[in-house]
């Protein structure tokens, strides 16, 4: 990929710079081939995670999450003033992703784009329902997600969501309950859960499903690619069946922070 | 009694009887009162809350320590930076403005501002409302609300003697502020 | 610094009143707070005037890159990964690569920096880092050559900060020669016939380091205290910052000066020159591990 922004705010390289090419010197039998069962997990099985809050101690409220390979850090600052110029009766969330240029495959560049802001617009709309904005008039509450490696898109903006509700939570921001998500991708005729980045691109759909499961109730849904409607409904319900177990996660860690304030 | 500490979205217990009243950082859906802070949820009176320990934005009747940034002859713009005793963090202030009919609470037509406060007063208020878009009404038509610290021209802190004037130690000027009575008087 | 009073059953209590009075002292007179606790022979997070907080490095936790390291300086943390990918040299230099290292302080690590462009601050850092990395000679431009006029590593060395609390420059200084060092390129060849280059994907090579520096900082409060190792705090009220980069041996590679304000006389300087060779002396000799 040719980098060809001159960015006079910061330092430069060359003109252009291209990722390396690999021969295909090694052996591809690793690879997985349609047809074979999964490599390394279940089906339904999600990577182990690894939650903590309060690492960021210059913030209200922020959560670092790791799930094998996915390292994610989020911060929560506010409610601060809102800067609008009209009168707001209830809170705004504003959330913001920027991927470190280190944390694909491919390097990124420092400037924002359209990739940030859609992840960023999945988090915002899982985690609105979940916050009670309208104690909040005239406030802004600010979340900064910086992803710092990323192993599957679909798997970062659940992890992010987590992450987010966690931090908001250890902001002391009034929440109607805890937001779990989980990812799932349609590969061949199974359904997996919780895609890597490879995974992911050998399916043919992905959808991301966020609620708060102590109220039974879901915040968001989103599907890309393609499957059929029942294939659709199968991975939502493989993702519900998960939930309990992330909350759970959540839960504790939430608790072991706050039992080591006290 | 940490194992008492509830999250949000989790039910808290109720012992049988009247459903109690739901305060602040809790709430109640189809029945059910839940928790919507992270913390231990204690009664005051009859009501249900959990106790708020973090900076929080500023709402009506809490009280506000802000410093004087700008000066017009209707209103005077704070910059708040403590609300209700917990100091915000660096770098997140609410503005509030204090308008000349709530500077104090007699004779509130012939309030001059530049000779309640001047800038970078530290003042402490009360805030009336929401106000506007912008800012907070804040008010200090009270005794013990005012300017609680102030430099004087000369660059030295100055002493309230009354609540109209303050005293600079150095050179013994006079100048006016409406100042706060100090605690303890 | 929000106020981390714990939540108790039975309401506030005096000690904790008490803790809310100092931090709203704090936030409102932050010149006298930090004077008085100077008259004292200490600073607000009582530490000496040239004591330093604990330093962990931790390197190669990020997968895709080619090498990184986290660095936590006290509080402040900052994460750094070098991207390796290939380029034209330039037409005067042929068998030199490139070395382009960046900081970020995002709006992530502290309420002062806001969303957007990089600040004035991250600006002048990176290209502070970038004096530092190019005169110490950490990694040679010309062992990044692949072939002469054709093809040459470009080395990204970003870094990001997570968590702001003073002092960026020693923790980022920190965290992209330590990510260097734990940096592995693909063997590469260019193919002539193809005019492109290929790497394994099986054999990597380390990449060939000259010096390691390491950076010290220095705050100078009302021309006369100098405070090494600045918190957030300390840091809008210092007067200037002196930062003198020591290498592996002990030898001196640069002195700078950041921010405004005028450094009080060449005594000053020397102090703090003594300070950084005395401190590498005692603690940092292995701070990026066997060498």
């Amino acid at each position: 990929m040719a980098q060809s922004n001159f960015d006079r705010r910061r330092i430069n390289g060359p003109e252009e710079s291209f990722q390396p090419t690999f021969e295909d010197d090694d052996d591809r039998e690793t690879r997985w081939k349609p047809g074979n069962p999964r490599i390394g997990r279940g089906a339904r099985d999600i990577r182990p995670i690894f939650l903590t809050a309060g690492l960021i101690n210059q913030a209200n409220g922020s959560a670092y999450i790791e799930t094998e390979k996915t390292k994610i850090a989020c911060a929560v600052y506010g409610p601060r003033q809102s800067k609008s110029t009209t009168y707001n009766e209830k809170g705004r969330l504003n959330v913001e992703v920027k991927f470190s240029p280190f944390s694909c495959t491919r390097r990124r560049v420092p400037i924002r784009d359209a990739e940030d802001r859609s992840v960023a617009v999945q988090i915002q709309q899982a985690l609105v329902p979940a916050v009670r904005l309208e104690l909040l008039p005239k406030s802004t509450i600010d979340i900064f997600i910086t992803i710092i490696e990323n192993d599957g898109i679909e798997g970062c903006i659940a992890a992010g969501s987590v992450a987010a509700s966690a931090a908001l939570a250890d902001a002391g921001i009034e929440m109607l309950g805890l937001v779990a998500s989980c990812s799932a991708a349609v590969v061949g005729k199974e359904i997996w859960l919780d895609p890597t980045e490879e995974e992911g691109k050998a399916s043919s759909g992905t959808l991301i499903l966020a609620g708060m499961p102590a109220l039974g109730t879901i915040t968001s849904v989103w599907q890309s690619g393609s499957m059929t409607p029942a294939d659709g409904i199968k991975c939502m319900e493989a993702c519900q069946e998960r939930y309990t177990d992330i909350h759970a996660v959540i839960a504790q860690s939430l608790l072991d922070n706050a039992q080591n304030n006290t | 009694m940490s194992s008492d500490i509830v999250l949000p979205g989790q039910p808290i217990p109720i012992p049988r009887g009247p459903i109690p009243q739901v305060g602040s950082g809790v709430y109640s859906r189809d029945g059910t009162v839940r928790a919507s802070l992270i913390g231990v949820p204690s009664y005051a009176g009859s009501t249900l809350e959990i106790k708020r320990t973090r900076p929080r934005p500023p709402a009506p009747n809490s009280v506000v320590l802000g410093s004087v940034t700008r000066l017009s002859p209707l209103q005077a713009v704070v910059s708040i930076n403590v609300v209700d005793g917990v100091p915000l963090p660096a770098g997140e202030e609410f503005t509030g403005v204090i308008r000349v009919q709530d500077v104090r609470a007699t004779e509130k037509d012939k309030v001059k501002i530049a000779d309640c406060f001047r800038g970078g007063d530290v003042v402490r208020g009360l805030v009336l409302s929401l106000g506007d878009a912008r800012s907070y009404y804040v008010t200090t038509a009270r005794n013990d609300l005012g300017v609680i610290f102030a430099t004087s021209e000369a660059g030295a802190t100055m002493e309230p003697v009354s609540w109209q004037e303050m005293r600079c130690p150095k050179t013994g000027k006079i100048e006016k502020r409406k100042c706060a009575k100090p605690e303890g008087m | 610094m929000a106020a981390a009073a714990s939540a108790t059953p039975s309401g506030s209590n005096s000690a904790e009143q008490d803790a809310l009075k100092a931090l709203t002292f704090q936030r409102l007179h932050p010149r006298t707070y930090l004077e008085r606790f100077l008259a004292e022979n200490v600073r607000p997070d009582g530490r000496y005037f040239d004591e330093w907080r604990d330093i962990s490095v931790n390197v190669g936790s990020i997968s895709t890159a080619d090498g990184s390291a986290l660095v936590r300086l006290g509080s402040t943390t900052v994460v750094c990964g070098v991207k390796a990918e290939i380029a034209e040299p330039e037409l005067d230099r042929p068998k030199d690569g490139f070395l382009v290292p960046n900081l970020d302080l995002p709006a992530i690590c502290s309420p002062k920096f806001k969303p957007g462009p990089p600040t004035d601050e991250a600006q002048v850092l990176s290209d502070r880092l970038n004096e530092v990395l190019v005169s110490s000679g950490v990694v040679p431009t010309s062992s990044l050559c692949i072939e002469p006029g054709k093809a040459v590593w470009v080395l990204y060395v970003d870094t990001t900060c997570i968590n702001y609390d003073g002092n960026a420059f020693d923790a980022t200084l920190l965290a992209m020669v330590a990510a260097l060092k734990n940096t592995t390129l693909p063997k590469a060849t260019y193919d002539e016939d193809r005019h492109r280059t290929v790497c394994s994907r099986k054999i990597r090579e380390p990449l060939q380091i000259g010096r390691l520096p390491t950076s010290y900082s220095f705050g100078i409060f009302d021309g006369t205290h100098v405070l090494a190792d600045p918190t957030s705090f300390e840091e809008p009220l210092l007067d200037t910052t002196v930062s003198v980069v020591v290498d592996n041996n002990g030898g001196l590679i640069s002195v700078m000066q950041l921010g405004l304000g005028i450094v009080g006389g060449d005594d000053v300087l020397s102090q703090c020159i003594d300070a950084a060779k005395d401190c590498w002396d005692k603690g940092r000799r292995d701070v990026y591990g066997a060498s």
